[in-house]
């Protein structure tokens, strides 16, 4: 694939979103995906690393990537300009069952950069296609400052729409916020969207899905209907190499969106 | 067909196979040491250490392979894929543990969505000749881990030292290209009674003892047992047991770079290793030995068996005679049934 | 006092030592040696209850440094059984702050010098299915073989030239202090070793290397390297590629016997832990003679100073560079 378009998200500049598009018209063509699984991007020299596809199966024609500069692979494809060549494998992964969706009210709570899969189902279900196959859909997503949220334009379109409850939250606001200050279970818990019918869809790191999870036991979500999509190191990313296991699921290939019901029975190797 | 080759005629018949294939067979290193290689010339070839040390898992997985070439030209990259196998090859003297222990990898490796390449290629272009166990040592327990020292299943030749000479069986369609070769001759109804007395006395000296039958039910029940936090403190955390073990087969990727060239290479890796799940963030899921004692034993005798039916251990006992720390395997397994030795206090188990 | 009588002795003396530790809670847990389940071996053993002090044991193949589990301590207090070159290592360790200074209770054996198993499996064709210790002598029997040999015969190269047998710095010497004189001259393998010519030593070396598998037992083993990050893994920089070509290997246990300088006791354990039976002592030993040579230090006899290779003196020899 080649990188379309590259841009810093994130006021940090730790945060790039790059849009990729495919070298070939078959490839493009044959390229379906839905919303939660990822890829494997290469750099070639550097290595090859996992990343959650941020863009919607509806936004055609390219995908979008948001890398969090951390590592030799990451820190790569910073550095990378428009035009250049980057490797893909993928769809892997499971994926959000946006079937079990159909008909029901969805809840998606996000943190940080986790948002990333999360924009995908988002912008999915948002879709004119889409749209009536659920009921309501409330997004309650933060980041430490305003600064580093992302998607921040497409968050202010959303913010307007009357088919999506948006509300967009900071731990800490600066001058120019005008937003909610909050944590997001603390968010969470104001709001107090109802179970009935619901699923709970989160991401974000691990502690704010610690103090997230009360809160949804309050709100008396069952943990089946409770989804996560979770992060491991990973290298083949089709259940070969074996790294990326918790219990005797492979987060790769029967990941990484899992449930809290299935989590349980699983050893805390994440 | 039962078959046999006669000892003088060993090395000619070795000979004959270099010919046509490339041959891998033991091959001794120093006095004691031995890895399967690939060899030029039947003198090469020695039976004197009972089970190598690296596993015949190195001819279809091998520690380090290449997966594929780069060459950076400017924007456009070429790449050129490592997996084909030029000549069909042979593998002499691997054992029925190691034999089978490539069966158990071969059904993580080849599967119904992918399949790994590297791997298929070689094991479809390699005839497997195994060879018994007359005298299966003191930390072998293939038969316990539903083996057994002359177990036939995934050779395509077997053979058995007769002393004299070596008793063949043709087992598949690939044996069968052998059934005219000039070396073999009919084996004789004393030849199969010595081998049935052969069989006999290995079974016998393996025996049963280890309750491996059952262990996938009995760790379900163990989540939280004080065991965890007794049966990791004297691993060191090396990778020698997962290295040498026939069955492991956790492995690395990392791109080798050199300008404009390079290659993307798979490495052998250790989920005892403490980088093996570390993340780029710092955050390690496995941080001591303890998670990774849990999740090497449990991926054996738990989690691999909940997919595929059957424990990932061949009992060849690689693990026993090589750890530093003298970290027993059976003992680990035994405490897991009722057949605990002495309780729990103390180093290992 | 007979060979036999004081290894039991010993034993008595450890068994006694760790129940009066346990028992007055002045550690937590003692870390010693018991019974292996094969002929030949021990291994190491993690005692909590007093009323389980039998299953430490003391014979000559007590081959394992247990300063490596130091590491692992965290805040508990521990009661280690050690010989000499053990002790030293722990001093070498205690220098660098690895652990708290009252965390730990050295148990002190004086060393009989340990046997070499593989050179004993390799005087007999098949295996050894019984072994047993008597004075002077190991008895060991198989399938169709009985033997018995001298240990004196069978001892590690490492314990031959040990002139620190008698452990330096324990809080309780469970033994009567043993002579220190070597059975060979101190330093005579690496001596040995430079006779040799440049392109010979250069063979030895790669032929050895030439078996390494990565397995990085003789890292996990040594009380040394405790790095979080080894070299050999840094990705950024990356030092060596993580396949097996013959310079990467060579490199690997150049520099990791490097690091070692004015910190290596000598015990051992890389070269007893090594699957492929790799040599390397000669070259913990070669760089060991350097530092004594040079700076007259060996490690873990001295408990104030760091090693010279951590600090620097203005009045430091410098003639090797040129």
């Amino acid at each position: 694939m080649v990188i379309k378009k590259a841009y810093v998200e994130t006021t940090d500049r730790m945060l790039r979103t790059l849009e990729l598009s495919f070298l070939k018209e078959e490839d493009a063509k044959d390229f379906r995906f839905i919303p939660g699984q990822f890829c494997e991007l290469s750099v070639l020299g550097k290595g090859e690393a996992p990343f959650g596809i941020a863009s919607s199966p509806t936004e055609n024609g390219s995908l979008k990537f948001t890398i969090n500069k951390a590592g030799v692979v990451t820190t790569a494809l910073h550095h990378l300009e428009e035009g250049a060549e980057i490797g893909i494998r993928g769809p892997l992964g499971n994926g959000y069952p946006i079937d079990l969706f159909k008909g029901k009210n969805v809840l998606v709570i996000g943190g940080g950069f986790a948002f990333t899969t999360l924009r995908s189902l988002i912008a999915f279900f948002l879709h004119p296609e889409n749209r009536d196959k659920l009921k309501d859909l409330t997004v309650i997503y933060g980041a430490r400052m305003p600064g580093l949220l992302l998607y921040k334009e497409e968050l202010k379109d959303w913010e307007k729409r009357s088919d999506i409850k948006l509300l967009v939250t900071v731990d800490w606001g600066d001058k120019d916020w005008e937003g909610k200050v909050g944590l997001v279970p603390n968010v969470l818990e104001e709001v107090a969207p109802s179970s009935e019918n619901t699923y709970a869809v989160i991401c974000g790191p691990p502690i704010m899905i610690k103090f997230t999870f009360p809160k949804l036991m309050v709100l008396r979500f069952p943990d089946e209907r409770i989804y996560t999509s979770l992060e491991r190191r990973m290298k083949c990313g089709i259940g070969k190499c074996g790294r990326c296991n918790i219990g005797h699921l492979y987060v790769c290939k029967d990941g990484p969106v899992f449930n809290y019901a299935q989590l349980k029975k699983l050893p805390k190797d994440y | 067909m039962k078959l046999k080759l006669n000892k003088k005629d060993f090395k000619p018949f070795l000979q004959s196979l270099i010919e046509e294939y490339d041959l891998f067979a033991p091959v001794q290193l120093v006095e004691g040491v031995s890895v399967f290689k690939k060899i030029d010339h039947p003198d090469e070839v020695d039976l004197s250490t009972p089970n190598p040390q690296k596993p015949a898992k190195e001819l279809f997985f091998p520690q380090s392979e290449t997966m594929f070439r780069y060459e950076k030209a400017g924007e456009k990259n070429k790449m050129t894929s490592t997996e084909e196998v030029k000549r069909e090859r042979i593998l002499f003297g691997a054992r029925p543990c190691d034999i089978e222990a490539i069966s158990i990898i071969e059904k993580v490796f080849v599967g119904e969505e992918c399949t790994d390449v590297y791997f298929f290629e070689k094991r479809k272009k390699t005839t497997i000749i195994g060879l018994g166990c007359n005298h299966p040592l003191s930390t072998c327990f293939c038969s316990s881990a539903g083996g057994d020292p002359f177990l036939r299943a995934g050779s395509d030749l077997f053979f058995i030292d007769l002393g004299e000479a070596y008793f063949v069986e043709l087992l598949t369609e690939k044996g069968m290209v052998f059934h005219k070769n000039k070396f073999f001759k009919e084996a004789d109804s004393k030849d199969l009674t010595f081998v049935k007395e052969l069989e006999e006395k290995a079974f016998e000296k393996v025996g049963y003892s280890i309750p491996v039958d059952g262990i996938e039910k009995r760790l379900n029940l163990m989540g939280e047992s004080l065991f965890w936090d007794r049966v990791h403190e004297i691993c060191m955390g090396c990778r020698i047991c997962t290295y040498l073990c026939p069955t492991c087969h956790c492995f690395d990727i990392v791109d080798e770079d050199e300008h404009q060239t390079g290659q993307r290479v798979r490495n052998w890796d250790s989920c005892l290793s403490s980088l093996y799940s570390l993340e780029t963030s710092g955050h390690n899921p496995r941080p001591t030995t303890r998670e990774r004692t849990h999740q090497r034993l449990m991926h054996k005798f738990n989690y691999y068996p909940k997919h595929f039916g059957q424990v990932a251990c061949v009992g060849c006992g690689r693990c026993i005679l090589y750890c530093p720390v003298h970290f027993d395997i059976r003992q680990a397994i035994l405490w897991t049934s009722s057949k605990r030795p002495r309780g729990l206090e103390g180093g290992m188990i | 006092m007979a060979t036999e009588d004081k290894r039991k002795t010993i034993q008595d003396k450890i068994r006694e030592k760790a129940k009066d530790l346990l028992s007055n809670n002045t550690v937590d847990v003692i870390i010693g040696f018991g019974e292996g389940s094969l002929p030949l071996r021990t291994t190491p053993r993690f005692i909590r209850n007093p009323e389980k002090v039998d299953r430490l044991i003391w014979n000559s193949f007590c081959e394992n440094n247990l300063s490596t589990y130091l590491h692992k301590l965290g805040q508990f207090k521990v009661g280690l059984v050690v010989k000499g070159c053990d002790a030293r290592s722990v001093v070498a360790l205690s220098l660098e702050k690895r652990f708290k200074p009252d965390q730990l209770y050295l148990i002190g054996v004086p060393c009989q010098r340990m046997v070499d198993r593989r050179k004993v499996s390799r005087t007999v064709k098949g295996e050894i299915l019984q072994a047993r210790e008597e004075g002077d002598l190991i008895y060991i029997k198989g399938d169709g073989f009985e033997v018995s040999l001298n240990r004196d015969d069978f001892l590690y190269s490492s314990c031959q030239v040990c002139i620190h047998r008698n452990p330096t710095h324990a809080d309780v010497l469970v033994g009567d202090p043993v002579e220190e004189s070597p059975l060979k001259e101190t330093y005579q393998e690496v001596k040995a070793f430079e006779k040799m010519s440049p392109e010979e030593r250069w063979r030895f070396f790669e032929k050895e290397t030439s078996r390494c598998i990565r397995c990085y037992a003789c890292r996990e083993v040594c009380p040394m390297c405790y790095c979080t990050e080894c070299f050999v893994d840094s990705s950024n920089p990356k030092w060596m590629a993580k396949d097996l070509s013959p310079a990467d290997l060579e490199f690997y246990h150049i520099v990791r016997a490097y690091h070692q300088t004015g910190r290596c006791s000598g015990c051992g354990a890389c070269e007893r832990a090594c699957p492929m039976e790799i040599r390397l002592t000669y070259l913990t030993q070669k760089l060991n003679m350097d530092v004594k040579e040079l700076f007259d230090f060996e490690t873990g006899i001295d408990t104030e100073n760091l090693p010279p290779l951590s600090t620097y003196e203005i009045e430091d020899k410098q003639e090797f560079i040129k």
